[in-house]
């Protein structure tokens, strides 16, 4: 449900669960982190994206309604948190195009892209507390992206917003139109990223990850606190409410 | 020879001219050297100046590092690139550290380390047919000194990809993003309109000013050295490498 190519020196990583928004479950989050983790060193640029008529519509809640534990959401912050870090921590510059929905989680992977580009009719946001669950573990990486009182508001509102609205937060960086567009852009800004020497990209990634590190620093505080919340009563009563 | 850096005084407002336009105001030893003197000028000044507006003599506003110094082949001095790289930097802290309010006025390109200085003013006025980017990492170069400026300037998201991406952008895109705060329609409307923000923020109290910038730059980290200073050095030795050194000698021979 991963799908890893390599084209030349270019990467592409692509969620491909279309018949389900590519819903994440524990198993792609943890294909997702793999090949992040082992991504090969001669490859220079990163392209993530999604088949089918959306990005990724967040968490496969179906899955979480159906185990009363909380075990699966707590798999799946904790794939989730992974995930992103890894993307991050990558010394390749990574690129995201983003179309449909980038929705909770989906939304969340967002956050360990370096420039994301989003088809216009693309809509995000994180309105995960109406399901009784804490967005805190998308805060460091969302802080680190944009300015404190936008992304405060993103994580508190369970209001989707739209790409255009995206781009005014930065949260977005360029608008396309059109799924096949939104991907050959991002397709353009690696092959562009890719010609570059790659020791200043890779130094000046590194850099950028280091000056926001007192934001990133709080990445396992954050999932503690999304934890927290897995499996108590108003998440389990609010994620069967969604299919009475 | 005319100085590298010029000051005068028109009441409250300062004006600090960037004087080498045959060089596009590229930032070598002499120029830093010359900045650092009339900023240690300003510091001691009496006049009490509570607005200082930063520009470039000639087409460019600050075309960023010399490249001749900073190519060993050329320079034959491994260590300059170290040195102007770590002058930038405490020029930088200490451009910041003014109790004055600054202002960048981008008369026209503003490339690299140029646009890092336009980054730790307070405020930028540019026009639209200015050039302004980071194109360190087209040749090989991590923008290290004032990474940590224009991440605080555009925020962390689009600091990022602007300096990542590399190339130059229009003084429009500039203001789109946030790079520029004021944006004049044309070279010769940009004076006008950096005298009218000047003297709109000259008529606000030297002292509300003074205290108010000083929280700002506690808030928002600018009071750490270290990261600008450690900056310096990481520049200086990803300029050091082959790689740096290939592609900066391609770009000197093109």
């Amino acid at each position: 449900m991963i799908r890893f190519e390599i084209l030349d020196n270019l990467a592409a990583v692509t969620l491909s669960r279309a018949d389900k928004r590519n819903a994440l479950t524990p198993d792609m989050l943890e294909s997702l982190t793999g090949v992040f983790e082992r991504m090969p060193g001669d490859i220079r640029a990163v392209v993530v994206s999604g088949d089918g008529p959306a990005f990724c519509a967040g968490f496969d809640l179906k899955m979480c309604a159906a185990d009363q534990s909380g075990e699966t959401m707590r798999q799946l912050l904790t794939g989730l948190s992974r995930a992103v870090r890894a993307m991050r921590a990558i010394d390749q510059p990574v690129v995201l195009a983003a179309h449909g929905a980038a929705v909770a989680g989906g939304c969340a992977l967002l956050g360990g892209a370096d420039i994301v580009v989003a088809e216009r009719q693309t809509r995000l946001g994180y309105p995960v507390a109406k399901i009784g669950v804490s967005p805190a573990v998308s805060a460091p990486f969302l802080s680190s992206t944009i300015a404190d009182g936008p992304a405060r508001a993103r994580l508190l509102d369970p209001d989707l917003i739209c790409a255009e609205d995206a781009r005014s937060i930065g949260l977005v960086h360029e608008l396309a139109d059109g799924p096949g567009a939104t991907r050959e852009r991002a397709n353009d800004i690696a092959r562009h990223l890719a010609a570059k020497p790659g020791i200043g990209v890779a130094a000046t990634k590194a850099l950028c990850n280091h000056l926001s590190r007192h934001r990133t620093d709080f990445a396992m505080e954050a999932l503690t606190v999304s934890l927290s919340l897995a499996g108590s009563e108003e998440e389990r009563e609010r994620l069967a409410a969604l299919w009475s | 020879m005319s100085d590298p850096a010029i000051l005068s005084f028109d009441g409250p407002i300062a004006r600090l001219v960037i004087n080498r336009p045959d060089a596009r105001n590229a930032l070598s030893i002499e120029i830093l050297d010359a900045l650092h003197d009339r900023l240690a000028e300003l510091e001691a000044d009496p006049r009490g100046a509570h607005v200082l507006v930063l520009t470039g003599a000639g087409k460019a506003f600050c075309a960023g590092m010399d490249l001749k110094a900073v190519l060993i082949e050329l320079s034959g001095d491994p260590s300059l690139g170290k040195r102007l790289l770590t002058s930038l930097a405490e020029l930088t802290l200490r451009l910041r550290a003014l109790a004055m309010v600054t202002i960048a006025s981008v008369n026209g390109a503003a490339i690299g380390g140029g646009c890092g200085l336009t980054c730790v003013c307070d405020l930028s006025v540019t026009h639209a047919d200015a050039k302004l980017g980071f194109p360190e990492v087209d040749l090989g170069l991590c923008p290290a000194v004032i990474a940590p400026w224009v991440l605080r300037k555009l925020g962390p998201g689009v600091g990022r990809r602007a300096l990542l991406m590399g190339g130059v952008m229009s003084g429009e895109d500039a203001k789109a993003i946030g790079l520029a705060d004021f944006l004049a329609p044309d070279r010769a409307g940009l004076d006008s309109l950096t005298n009218e923000v000047a003297q709109r923020l000259a008529s606000g109290g030297p002292k509300a000013l003074a205290a108010t910038k000083a929280l700002l730059n506690r808030l928002d980290g600018s009071e750490d050295r270290d990261a600008v200073l450690r900056g310096a050095e990481l520049s200086a030795s990803v300029l050091a490498t082959p790689e740096a050194q290939a592609a900066l000698k391609a770009r000197m021979t093109r």
